[in-house]
């Protein structure tokens, strides 16, 4: 199963048929079509992309609709919980130092994808990015416009640096590669993709893995966060009720209401036996004390008699009790 | 006596753009009929030549690696193979340096530009296969194209189209053919100089 998390979404329904048509040739599962979200953010949000798309999509791709928040300003209020629960996965784009050290502690989402086809002058330092990897955010590599190469060779210049410098920041975790690819020209296959990545000093199977499992732990996790209960515990089939057993809880239960009072029958037993071995309830002790004393309160012209009840202290031999069962007699 | 190590990269050449033809109005309708799949893995220009091939990936070694990168891959960057029929090729590179070549590959984005005066026609090359010797770099090409014609028909799912398959089953044919008369030669002839090699299918690693 390979991904591709990053296509934007655009209204040009005949190039976008063809972006996906020709992702599915070279290999791609499945690919999420990316909505950009920057400044205000809207009160009511609904998603942008059409969920049955109006165009045909090749039998073995599933589309998934992801939505990139540009972050800017941090004080603003960006709605990302119901972004979230609109949109299968949510990104967010941070522009700033600031920004990004935001995202990687505070903010609610699903992966941060820096635009590496522009130089920062900042590093990424790892204590940042550790704390994002810590709460199971990813980070995203790009290599569309390094690869459509516009501008010269400046933001393939700036894709390599960037990356290797995300790659050493992070340790190699927790990176996943996408196109976020305008045109079908941009897309490469996974295979080649996965070489780029071995360039850029991520190694053989975190390159593989970039592609395929990492990826797909976004996606799990986003459905799980919206989803699941807690994020943690998600039904997903409850099953059906067994016939004998719904017949034999209804006889149960037949079986209960006729005798109502559970403590009627208990006591209507204890009687019966006699002295009953089990102990006392305190609320037994209260009735069997006030009974005494309103008897006492008869009795007491013939002569003050003294009543106590007493619990039957239960010893049991400690010792034996004490000892591993191998060494009792 | 150790020989020369090297790896064979298969690549496919892909046209995600759609047909160009000559008159705009019928652009569309041709469109309609010709599926993506086809479109995709359309035949190249049939007077692409082996050496434009070489030349575009020099070049773009140059450009992204410089004179360094160049002068590692130069001494064993070879196409074996180009089928323009079926957009397929065959590139021999050292095994140290075979990621060199695999990204310029991926870093190209059009077609060798054959004389000085036709546009540059946009294309994708795709490495599907890396393999040590040249014989399973064929055998993979040829199950390539095979399940390509299978999943042609598919998806067309009706008889509307026979022309079109039985010509690519030829065509397929053919390709067994070429393989099979590859391989006699490989065995016998071990002493082809360099420029006939490049146009044969060749079994044996010319290892010296």
């Amino acid at each position: 199963m390979y991904y591709d998390l990053n296509v934007p979404y655009s209204a040009n329904n005949r190039e976008l048929q063809r972006t996906l048509a020709f992702l599915a040739e070279l290999g791609y599962n499945s690919v999420a079509l990316d909505h950009t979200v920057s400044g205000q953010v809207p009160a009511n949000i609904t998603n942008q992309i059409p969920s049955p798309l109006p165009f045909s999509v090749p039998a073995s791709l599933q589309v998934l609709r992801r939505c990139t928040v540009h972050l800017s300003d941090p004080s603003q209020n960006h709605r990302l919980n119901s972004i979230s629960s609109v949109y299968d996965v949510v990104a967010l784009r941070p522009t700033t130092e600031k920004c990004l050290m935001l995202a990687c502690q505070a903010f609610e989402c699903d992966l941060i994808s820096v635009d590496l086809s522009i130089r920062y002058p900042f590093y990424f330092k790892h204590t940042t990015l550790a704390v994002a990897l810590q709460r199971g955010i990813k980070f995203e590599i790009c290599y569309g416009p390094g690869i459509l190469n516009s501008d010269g060779g400046a933001s393939r210049r700036n894709l390599i640096s960037n990356a290797t410098q995300l790659i050493r920041a992070t340790r190699g975790r927790g990176i996943i590669v996408s196109s976020e690819a305008r045109r079908a020209l941009a897309c490469r296959g996974p295979a080649d993709v996965i070489n780029m990545a071995v360039l850029w000093g991520l190694g053989q199977e975190r390159g593989v893995e970039a592609v395929s499992r990492e990826a797909r732990s976004v996606v799990m996790q986003a459905e799980m966060k919206r989803r699941s209960y807690g994020g943690v515990v998600d039904v997903v089939y409850g099953g059906e009720r067994n016939e004998t057993l719904v017949q034999e809880e209804n006889a149960a239960k037949v079986k209960q209401s006729r005798s109502k009072r559970k403590a009627e029958v208990l006591e209507n037993q204890g009687e019966e036996v006699g002295d009953s071995p089990r102990p006392i309830s305190k609320r037994e002790q209260k009735r069997q004390a006030k009974k005494a004393r309103l008897e006492n309160a008869k009795a007491q012209e013939p002569q003050a008699k003294n009543v106590s009840v007493e619990e039957p202290a239960v010893e049991g031999d400690s010792h034996a009790q004490l000892l591993p069962n191998g060494y009792v007699g | 006596m150790v020989r020369i190590k090297y790896r064979y990269l298969l690549v496919h050449i892909l046209y995600p753009d759609p047909v160009e033809s000559e008159s705009r109005s019928t652009t569309r309708a041709s469109d309609k009929s010709i599926p993506d799949l086809i479109q995709f893995h359309r035949p190249s220009p049939g007077d692409l030549q082996p050496q434009h091939l070489v030349r575009s990936i020099r070049d773009q070694v140059l450009l992204l690696y410089g004179d360094y990168g160049l002068g590692l891959i130069s001494a064993s960057l070879n196409v074996k193979y180009l089928s323009t029929a079926t957009s397929t090729a065959i590139v021999r590179c050292s095994r140290a340096h075979f990621r060199i070549v695999w990204s310029a590959l991926a870093f190209m984005t059009q077609l060798p530009r054959i004389s000085k005066h036709d546009s540059p026609q946009p294309c994708v090359m795709q490495v599907v296969r890396v393999s040590g010797t040249i014989k399973k770099a064929e055998e993979e090409a040829i199950r390539r194209a095979r399940a390509a014609i299978l999943r042609a028909k598919r998806g067309n799912g009706d008889g509307s189209t026979d022309n079109v398959i039985g010509m690519l089953d030829q065509l397929d044919d053919d390709n067994l053919g070429l393989v099979g008369r590859g391989k006699k030669k490989g065995n016998a002839g071990s002493d082809l100089s360099d420029e006939e090699d490049e146009l044969e299918m060749d079994s044996e690693e010319d290892g010296d």
